[in-house]
């Protein structure tokens, strides 16, 4: 990122120090409770993962600058402001250990939105050159190329012509006046493409008229991960106008987390508008298709199977009862979690974290904390609706050497559709 | 009995063969092991192809497909290389061929010979060449053959 | 000066300049807060951000049963000497009185006996709350003077306040007056330390909730 300055990372501190983050900062009792409930102090048990202590560069801007004793204090050299130093210090406590989950922010007694504060604190980190490498990489892959990952059309388009073949079907792209425009992340088109094929088959069954978008098919934002809103916007408005040209109805988030958070409860207001289309994740979708009668599925699977809920669309993101209900239509043996539903654990390595590679050693230690949820449950297979909670959770499985597999939900939905009729697939 | 010459046909073919003869029809995986770097694919193939495979024998083999498709994934917001993912692409199918009975919703061998083809087209992707529709066509001729035997 | 002309000090002018700067410091930490302001939301509501805040000031004072599991501690001790300081300071008949002569308005008393038995009660669960914070990891690192400072000078008021009670140490007159500095000492700090969010945690836990009920989610 060009011309950071820690000058630029102060400012930044400043600008997001709202009346929220004031009343939260002036609130905190130290009473720990926090630590607790993040999974990277909990695996570690080091005090410095706890949460409110990765925002101390952030309070201390805040007490300087907005209050009395703060001011007083910092005029007569009693109290120094944020060094270089210290948030070099704060950066792997800032992006390496926390995911944006969410969970202190439902555990904190004064009611802190920690989760808030530090995503608004990435603003200032990354202003003042302080964001991690494999971020500011990928933000840039995003903004140039498109794709955090570098995934170009050319990728996609073999994705999509490989997925026609597979399931008979024409995938729709650049159709103006569908109701849908889906949107992918980049995970999903190079880790997961069978999540194409599903929605293909799932969309042409409930009859759906949707369509992919040559222009803008990226779902995910690198923006929001490494905290620098300018870029957020700009990921966001590609999308916009696209919706905007084909005159959707809808856009579609997909399976994976922080895209949900970003297009749907961020992206107005980083863009400063309403849009004039809706935003709905890919299980509201299906939820609503589910409530209307028009999924056909037959047969349950049989396995024991578990929910893992991904922060940004069920705690962060207001999505929690809609997968539940699509995973009894074709589970029978279906069991919650120990804390579930908006108390459920993070996978950790949401909000940026699996990009960082120093980092993996701290995320496979999160992962405990998940493991010892499957402990209490012994599922057969666990489901989830994140692309980089699926890579993130058989990473620690097979480390821990639990062989379960983990499976899309909407993948599985689509397992389970009644077989249409199909004219003849494609002839050799 | 008839050539099988399209998808249909193909994947009823797979469905109508017992479970332990599906995992020998993950032969597919065997003709796209050159796209692959990681040894452990290699073993795991010879596992999968083997009827009489024990039960240890398949786990051992399951957690070391796992365990080269964690490897060889990619990874959030790193700069893709659809090559190295065409290694990825062929893990999955040999963690398909060998996973448990009832595991893979979609079947083992169509789950393997559907990833097989994915390696294919992302070796691809950097070229025009239609080389998925090629492996399409050796994989009816490898069902065929195994058919046949 | 005499124990009279002290007690005299402390109950005049003391009295004065300590609500003054508590009530100032207060208004003006609450008033700074809100002029901070907040951008409206821009996104498509799922729930309502009003219902959400309300809720959410009141559900966070009843933590689930894996919060209760993983900070038993915190948690039934803050509740301890929360509840022991609410029936201490406001349902203790002298207590009662000094307010009916202030602001004009009384309620009716806990017994004598009671509220004597919950300030030792009280005064127990802090000792235990110091210790916890001088031992447990994370309190430790995170903890500062100012945490220190707020824990003397709210355990003292219990402290002077129960000796003067029991008439302990001194003559009345001075228990009562070092009673009452102890007071004014906590009101002066007040405003200008984590005390203060007696006041902002409703705030807090609006926005909390707010932000969360807008998306449809019950925090």
């Amino acid at each position: 990122m060009s011309g950071a300055t820690l000058g630029r990372g102060i400012n930044a501190f400043k600008e997001v120090i709202d009346a929220p983050t004031a009343a939260f900062f002036n609130s905190c009792v130290h009473c720990g409770m926090c630590a607790e409930s993040c999974l990277f102090f909990t695996e570690t048990r080091d005090p410095k993962y706890t949460p409110v202590h990765k925002l101390e560069p952030l309070r201390k801007t805040w007490w300087q600058e907005y209050t009395f004793l703060g001011r007083i204090s910092k005029a007569l050299g009693l109290s120094k402001p944020v060094t270089d130093e210290e948030l070099t210090q704060w950066e792997t406590l800032v992006y390496d250990s926390c995911t944006l989950c969410g969970r202190c922010s439902m555990v904190c007694p004064v009611g802190n939105d920690l989760t808030y504060m530090i995503r608004n604190m990435r603003e200032g980190m990354a202003a003042s050159g302080h964001a991690p490498e494999g971020l500011i990489g990928a933000t840039k892959r995003a903004v140039t190329i498109g794709s955090p990952m570098g995934v170009k059309l050319p990728a996609l388009q073999a994705q999509i012509r490989h997925t026609e073949e597979e399931i008979g079907m024409t995938i729709p792209v650049d159709v103006e006046g569908a109701d849908y425009l889906c949107t992918l992340s980049s995970m999903e088109i190079m880790n997961f493409p069978e999540f194409i094929g599903a929605i293909a088959k799932i969309f042409k069954q409930a009859g759906v008229s949707w369509t992919l978008s040559s222009e803008a098919f990226e779902a995910t934002n690198s923006g929001i991960q490494i905290g620098v809103s300018e870029i957020a916007a700009e990921l966001v408005e590609r999308i916009v106008t696209v919706a905007e040209k084909l005159k959707v109805k809808a856009v579609i988030s997909p399976e994976c987390g922080h895209a949900y958070m970003a297009i749907r409860w961020e992206g107005p207001n980083l863009i400063g508008r309403p849009y004039s289309f809706k935003v709905v994740h890919i299980l509201e979708l299906l939820d609503d298709l589910r409530k209307q009668g028009r999924l056909k599925t037959s047969g349950k699977e049989t396995q024991r199977l578990t929910y893992h809920d991904p922060c940004q669309i069920a705690r962060r993101g207001g999505v929690v009862e809609q997968p539940r209900n699509l995973l009894k239509m074709v589970a029978e043996n279906f069991v919650e979690m120990p804390d579930t539903g908006t108390m459920n654990w993070c996978c950790g390595a949401g909000g940026g974290v699996s990009a960082i590679e120093r980092a993996d050693e701290v995320k496979m230690k999160a992962f405990k904390r998940k493991k010892a949820q499957f402990d209490a449950i012994q599922p057969d297979a666990l489901v989830s609706a994140c692309a980089n909670c699926r890579i993130q959770l058989e990473e620690g499985l097979e480390e821990n050497y639990m062989d379960i597999p983990v499976l899309s939900l909407t993948e599985t939905i689509a397992e389970h559709l009644v077989a249409e009729p199909q004219s003849e697939a494609r002839q050799t | 009995m008839t050539a099988i010459t399209n998808d249909t046909e193909f994947r009823r073919q797979l469905e109508g063969l017992d479970y332990a003869r599906q995992r020998a029809a993950a032969r597919f995986i065997e003709h796209v092991l050159d796209l692959c770097d990681d040894e452990r694919i290699g073993r795991v193939a010879k596992v999968a192809a083997n009827p009489n495979a024990s039960a240890d024998e398949l786990a051992t083999a399951l957690h070391s497909a796992r365990a080269a498709a964690i490897d060889s994934h990619a990874r959030c917001g790193a700069d893709s290389d659809w090559k190295e993912q065409a290694g990825y692409f062929v893990a999955r199918a040999a963690t398909a061929a060998v996973s448990p009975e009832g595991q893979v919703a979609a079947g083992p061998a169509w789950q393997a010979a559907m990833s097989s083809r994915m390696a294919q087209t992302s070796m691809a992707i950097e070229t025009p060449e239609d080389t998925a529709g090629q492996e399409r066509l050796a994989q009816y001729r490898i069902l065929s053959e195994f058919l046949n035997a | 000066m005499t124990e009279t002309e002290f007690l005299l000090w402390v109950r005049g002018p003391a009295f004065q300049v300590a609500s003054i700067i508590f009530v100032l410091g207060v208004v003006v930490r609450i008033l700074g807060t809100l002029a901070l302001g907040r951008k409206a939301d821009l996104a498509e509501a799922r729930g309502s951000a009003v219902a959400g805040g309300m809720r959410t000031i009141a559900k966070r004072s009843f933590p689930d049963t894996g919060t209760w599991k993983r900070s038993t501690f915190t948690l039934a001790a803050g509740y301890v000497f929360h509840i022991g300081l609410f029936i201490t300071i406001l349902l203790f008949a002298p207590h009662i009185l000094l307010f009916d002569e202030v602001f004009g308005v009384s309620w009716p008393a806990l017994p004598t006996p009671v509220v004597d038995a919950t300030a030792v009660v009280t005064i127990i669960a802090l000792m235990a709350i110091l210790v916890h914070r001088l031992k447990d990891p994370v309190l430790r690192f995170l903890s500062r003077f100012q945490d220190y400072l707020v824990w003397f000078v709210t355990i003292l008021p219990l402290v002077t306040g129960y000796m003067a009670f029991h008439r302990i140490g001194l003559p009345p007159p001075s228990l009562i007056a070092i009673h009452i500095l102890s007071v004014e000492l906590l009101m002066v700090v007040f405003p200008f330390t984590k005390l203060i969010h007696a006041f902002t945690l409703f705030m807090a836990r609006y926005y909390n909730g707010a932000i969360a009920g807008y998306k449809g989610v019950k925090s």
